[in-house]
């Protein structure tokens, strides 16, 4: 599969401080999640192979374009949406989307369609004829959104684009992400403190830690391989329950309100935990494989020493 | 809700308005001690309320009792308040140590209480390392902590945060919300806005939820669910690999209203009147009928689903 | 019914030269600054002094047809020559001068303010381009009220003469011509890097007065102090931007310098000015500030 994102040994530095510590390794995945602690170095990253700095050491490549030689062709290829705010003042959505799309080349009448359906497809509706500066926040995202994708680039990279947005907001920002991620003409690439965000929408993670490559895994193996772990919520004669369930070598944790937490070990399956309940007469109210196995890696990448090369 | 006494915080009747635009109106609440949650969409009136809570807004109608403290000696009340804003504004030039010590002797403090009370706070919130350096070099989430570190510097009873988690990282998050739960086991109120509802879910112990201006519920999440309406059928999604079939069962024996398969197959989603009913018949279907459970959820008991219902998605205009 | 669905798509068509991408950028700056009537009313009032010369340049190739009706005397002390050129710079210039202060100052500013840089440099376009972009705007806006008319108002005279007044005075539109272009470059330098450097408009606009307000200052206090006031060598006069430039229009021109450095020196002078504002544009004009 050809590799979308290749680094080799990439350096950057300011000043004194070093960003990134040669950074190695190659990233196909459809969905890709940027993670780690501020000042890992995740926004360094996005806007080294933007151009935004130069590389003290190293390479990269976008799409087997070399960054540093071939830096235009690259961001041809590339959209982005900005973690702070940004827009240009004085110009509406429309004008401001057309703008940004005749900048990357496409010519101007075809920019103006494009604008529009770039638009429509983020969901700003009549509202694309007011100013910039009149925008509340999500539609600002959005608009931020728009410019992003409006001349249909391979590779997408989001910093924090549900930053700020209330939960309908979000619920629609991470909606459309995927829905961009499932054209599969598109890849993407999201920097979010979110793990739930990241977990919904993202099959592969890249944790980052003080400038070096901590982890790079694929959630979809995880998940699996988390299969053991349950949460489960139980009404009835809950601590008898308990009990059963430790008799079959169940290790069983009361944890928050009302909640179970249980390895099984291979032997168990779930079924024995209903017939439990069957015979107890509980309400299994709730169940559910642990949905933090994002929280755990991450935890888990930043205790241990950075590896030297990814994968 | 509970009963207003001398550890509570009341609004009766409290309205505001900003000329003729509604901030909040008519609303009547008792928070009591711990994590009181604020949810609701950006302009229902959740930073009106913080404001009339920490004094800075005077209500247009009704009034306010914060604790024991007497209405007419603010300066009280701003001693026992700490207030963290949603913007991330500071004065420039000063470390995050100077803006917390400086914050401290304007109440009051002499330097050495200021000094000690200011480490204290930048211990919690795991900012001592980089206190002298300043503020203009910070990452967002640097900053973010050494604001909550400056708001509950001086020992609040009553913390009132806009988003705080707000920038920081996964473990950051997991630090400062630890932070926030010890203030509250300690008897403080810690009242929290935030947009990330499966975190308020996890922390807090009663939600109030806004909605152009008005609360439109407040209480323990899942007996916010049970108030809504009492005879309406809860929903529950179960994950297994015969739907159909559990399906059929729960009709047969009359204990779903509603019953829908998921697209891929994989699942259904059913309303019942009875949920009692409803979880033994499915432990005995599993049983009887060999099926193999996924997963099982309530599509409702949590703030997510409770805040659609009442807020729903009603976003910016088109 | 066929029912069409509106998604994603990847751009597969035509793609416009990179090399003249950068007047996109111009193209909408020049949109949003005719936005201004003010605006459009002042540039027009521009063309009033051009206006003029034009006809008196007409009436002068006239007199003996239009003697009768005309102040003859004082028309025959009007000569065309370089003097008027220069004084058509001078008028032209300092209009363009209170053109870029009024539309300078938000060119850059406002991007800044705004974090709009990362959205332009994240497409394939450099720094380069973008700066080019803004200052095309100053250049084209300029141009139309110095070298343009003043051209035109050369081709005029050398139209209605029936002499050999052109090939006598060649030196005159080229003078014209390049000194206009040395003004407008100074000028926008000036007002970009302000507007670089600088959120507020107005903060801007005054700035670029003090530039050539405190020039003066300097100039004066530095000639009393080190140049004993002597007429050929004040060169305090380097400090100056707007004595400077009036050195190099008459070194072009071929008109009588005033006091000050010479012509080479005022030259070298301007082109430091110019590199160092540039250095200025080049450090605060960049997609994300780092601050360690």
């Amino acid at each position: 599969m050809e590799s979308i994102i290749e680094l080799d040994g990439l350096s950057v530095h300011f000043g004194r401080l070093q960003a990134l510590k040669s950074l190695t390794g190659s990233y196909t995945a459809r969905s890709l999640g940027l993670l780690g602690p501020n000042g890992a170095g995740k926004t360094t990253l996005i806007h080294t192979l933007l151009g935004f700095h130069r590389p003290s050491a190293g390479t990269a490549r976008v799409f087997g374009n070399d960054i540093l030689h071939q830096d235009k062709a690259a961001r041809a290829l590339i959209g982005y949406m900005p973690e702070r705010d940004s827009f240009i003042a004085g110009m509406s959505a429309v004008r401001f989307v057309r703008m940004m799309a005749e900048l990357s080349g496409i010519p101007a009448a075809h920019a103006l369609e494009r604008a529009h359906e770039a638009l429509f497809f983020v969901g700003l509706g009549e509202s694309r004829y007011r100013n910039l500066e009149e925008y509340s926040q999500g539609m600002k995202q959005r608009a931020k959104l728009a410019q992003a994708l409006v001349h249909g680039p391979r590779l997408l990279f989001l910093d924090e684009p549900t930053n700020g947005l209330d939960p309908p907001a979000r619920e629609r920002m991470i909606r459309l992400i995927k829905a961009i991620r499932d054209t599969g003409e598109v890849h993407v690439v999201l920097s979010s403190h979110l793990l739930r965000d990241v977990e919904e929408c993202c099959e592969e993670v890249l944790i980052l830690n003080r400038g070096e490559i901590a982890c790079h895994c694929n959630l979809e193996e995880e998940r699996r391989a988390n299969r053991k772990f349950l949460e489960l919520e139980a009404r009835g004669d809950v601590d008898g329950y308990v009990e059963a369930i430790r008799a079959l070598g169940v290790e069983c944790v009361p944890y928050r309100k009302r909640r179970l937490k249980m390895v099984l070990p291979p032997e168990v399956e779930i079924r024995e935990l209903y017939r439990l309940a069957a015979e107890r007469r509980i309400e299994i109210r709730h169940l559910d494989y642990k949905k933090d196995s994002l929280q755990d890696i991450f935890l888990k990448a930043m205790e241990e020493k950075p590896a030297p090369a990814a994968q | 809700m509970s009963e207003p006494t001398a550890e509570t915080i009341v609004f009766d009747n409290v309205s505001k308005f900003y000329g003729e635009v509604l901030g909040v109106n008519r609303v009547h609440l008792v928070l009591a001690p711990g994590i009181t949650g604020l949810v609701g969409p950006n302009g229902s009136g959740k930073t009106t309320l913080m404001n009339l809570v920490t004094g800075l807004l005077k209500p247009s109608e009704g009034s306010i009792r914060v604790l024991d403290l007497p209405p007419d000696r603010p300066e009280l009340l701003f001693s026992e308040i700490g207030y963290c804003t949603q913007y991330d504004a500071f004065p420039r030039g000063m470390s995050g140590y100077q803006f917390i010590y400086s914050f401290l002797r304007v109440h009051g403090y002499v330097h050495g209480e200021a000094e000690r009370l200011t480490w204290k706070a930048l211990e919690r919130v795991n900012m001592t390392e980089a206190a002298h350096r300043r503020l203009d070099g910070y990452s967002k989430g640097m900053r973010q902590r050494v604001r909550v570190a400056q708001a509950i510097s001086h020992e609040p009873r009553i913390l009132v945060l806009d988003e705080p988690l707000n920038g920081l990282d996964p473990m950051a998050r997991a630090e400062v919300s630890r932070v926030f739960e010890q203030l509250a086991g300690q008897g403080c109120h810690v009242i929290i806005s935030s947009h990330i509802l499966h975190e308020v879910d996890m922390f807090s112990d009663q939600v109030v939820f806004l909605s152009g201006g008005y609360v439109v519920a407040e209480g323990d999440v899942t007996g916010v669910r049970t108030d809504i309406e009492e005879n309406k059928p809860i929903q529950v999604l179960v994950r297994c690999d015969k739907p159909g079939l559990v399906a059929t069962r729960l009709f047969a024996a009359g204990a779903a209203v509603e019953v829908g398969l998921s697209e891929d197959l994989g699942g259904l989603l059913t309303r019942t009147r009875d949920p009692e009913k409803f979880y033994l018949l499915l432990n005995d279907v599993v049983l009887g009928d060999d099926v193999t459970i996924e997963s099982v959820s309530v599509a409702d008991a949590n703030v997510r689903a409770v805040y659609q219902y009442l807020i729903g998605s009603e976003g910016e205009p088109r | 019914m066929a029912v069409y669905d509106r998604t994603y798509r990847r751009y597969q068509g035509p793609v416009t030269s990179q090399t003249w991408r950068f007047l996109v950028v111009s193209h909408y700056v020049l949109k949003d600054v005719f936005k201004s009537k003010l605006l459009v009313f002042f540039y027009a009032l521009c063309f009033v002094y051009p206006l003029v010369l034009g006809v008196s340049i007409y009436l002068r190739n006239n007199l003996d047809r239009l003697g009768q009706i005309l102040p003859q005397e004082a028309l025959e002390q009007f000569q065309v020559d370089a003097g008027t050129f220069a004084g058509f710079l001078y008028s032209q210039g300092f209009l363009a001068f209170f053109l870029t202060v009024v539309i300078g100052p938000r060119l850059i500013s406002r991007d800044l303010a705004n974090n709009g840089l990362p959205l332009y440099l994240s497409r394939p376009i450099s720094r380069a381009q973008y700066v080019l972009g803004k200052l095309s705007v100053i250049f084209i806006l300029l141009s139309g009220i110095t070298w343009v008319p003043g051209l035109m108002l050369f081709a005029l005279q050398s139209a209605l003469d029936k002499g050999d007044w052109m090939t006598r005075h060649l030196r005159v539109a080229a003078g014209m011509t390049l000194g206009s272009w040395v003004w407008i470059l100074l000028l926008a330098v000036i007002a970009l890097a302000l507007s670089a450097w600088v959120k507020w408009r107005p903060v801007a606009a005054f700035l670029m007065f003090m530039i050539f307000a405190s020039g003066s200052f300097f100039a004066l206090i530095l000639n009393l102090l080190f140049f004993g006031g002597a007429r050929e060598r004040a060169w305090g006069y380097l400090v100056d931007p707007g004595r400077l430039i009036v050195i190099v229009w008459s070194g072009l021109l071929g008109t009588e310098p005033p006091d000050g450095p010479p012509v080479a020196l005022a030259w070298i002078a301007l082109a430091a000015m110019t590199a160092f504002l540039l250095w200025v544009l080049n450090r605060k004009l960049r997609a994300y500030e780092v601050v360690t």
